[in-house]
């Protein structure tokens, strides 16, 4: 009772935005890391996922804290209903409505991967990319409902937290690996890249080479858009069984 | 308040259609699986008994651990002649050890 009449509530509720916001910042930087393949030297690539999905259900405690103080204080009237339903808040109504679609986005992704022994992996991998939708009206909505958002630190670690979740996703686009783009139609990185030839082993199926456009330094903006050619399952290399490429569809 | 008897044997299968090679599985059952020069894995289509407590929970742990839900652990009942049952829609699963 007395901290339904005092500010400490919401002070809660101002804290914990704060801190799932940097704690979901670093959990799409870990999911990038594990989807790009990142460690097996001195930390191992289960690790990294690990973290990513123990630091996911901590983010996901803190959001649901800052969503139950919200409700819970008296200093706005932002209902139960309004934390899923967007313009439904009488208190900063298109603010709150783009935090309520970014916690039902970020609830899609938290189910779909409680279940995702229980589901399909395509049906997991689509849903898991709006992850990266969630986050980002995430921080629209912290930007414009928070507090502190607006001047010093508070400012400063927004512009942090976006700069960071944007060179992730450039990575994720750039750096992806070529063997394992294209699983499923579905995939915003549905065409791989041209795979470079300087990373395959010496015993790796030898294919014509291709005509590149310049030096082998090409940016990747300008590589061709064509798929690569020659499915390495036919190239000429009678000793060597066909490998699972990563052309097929499911 | 009982002894848990382990009857029977599992065995480690990976469904190649999903696999990425992303190496997790190697990584978290070092025991079962070896990766090709490909970062691909080759596992013993051979069942392991699932008293061995450790090999079982390592494999438990690649099968929750993969990002592509590529593993599968399966019981190999007793009188199976070593060949277990493959799930229905799965697919092929349990590539045989292949000479390179």
């Amino acid at each position: 009772m007395i901290a339904l009449t005092t500010p400490y509530l919401w002070y809660t509720t101002r804290a914990t935005g704060v801190v799932a916001m940097v704690l979901f910042t670093l959990v799409v930087a870990l999911g990038t890391l594990v989807a790009n393949r990142v460690g097996g030297t001195f930390i191992g690539r289960f690790e990294i996922n690990e973290v990513h999905r123990s630091l996911s259900m901590v983010a996901v405690v803190f959001l649901v804290i800052h969503i139950l103080t919200t409700v819970a204080d008296s200093y706005v009237s932002t209902g139960l209903i309004s934390a899923v339903v967007p313009m439904t808040s009488a208190y900063k109504r298109v603010p709150v409505a783009i935090g309520a679609v970014a916690f039902d986005l970020i609830m899609a992704v938290w189910v779909s991967s409680l279940l995702k022994l229980r589901i399909k992996n395509a049906s997991w991998r689509f849903i898991h990319w709006f992850s990266w939708l969630g986050f980002a009206t995430s921080l629209v909505h912290a930007f414009l409902t928070g507090t502190d958002a607006h001047q010093g630190l508070g400012l400063v670690l927004v512009g942090l937290c976006a700069a960071v979740v944007a060179l992730a996703a450039l990575w994720r686009y750039l750096g992806r690996p070529t063997r394992a783009a294209g699983r499923t139609a579905l995939s915003p990185l549905a065409s791989p890249p041209v795979p470079p030839r300087e990373r395959f082993p010496e015993s790796f199926p030898k294919t014509p080479p291709r005509p590149r456009a310049g030096r082998s330094t090409t940016p990747l903006t300008q590589r061709p858009t064509t798929p690569p050619p020659a499915p390495r399952a036919a190239s000429p290399a009678p000793t060597t069984p066909p490998r699972p490429t990563s052309r097929g569809r499911r | 308040m009982g002894v848990i008897r382990r009857h029977g044997s599992f065995v480690l299968q990976v469904n190649p259609i999903l696999c990425d090679g992303f190496g997790h599985c190697a990584e978290l059952a070092p025991d079962l699986v070896h990766l090709d020069e490909w970062g691909y894995p080759i596992i013993s289509p051979d069942p392991l008994p699932l008293a061995d407590v450790g090999a079982y929970e390592s494999a438990r742990y690649a099968e929750r651990g993969c990002p592509r839900q590529a593993l599968h652990v399966a019981k190999v009942h007793e009188g199976g002649a070593g060949t277990p049952a493959p799930r229905a829609g799965d697919g092929p699963v349990s590539r045989s050890p292949r000479p390179l």
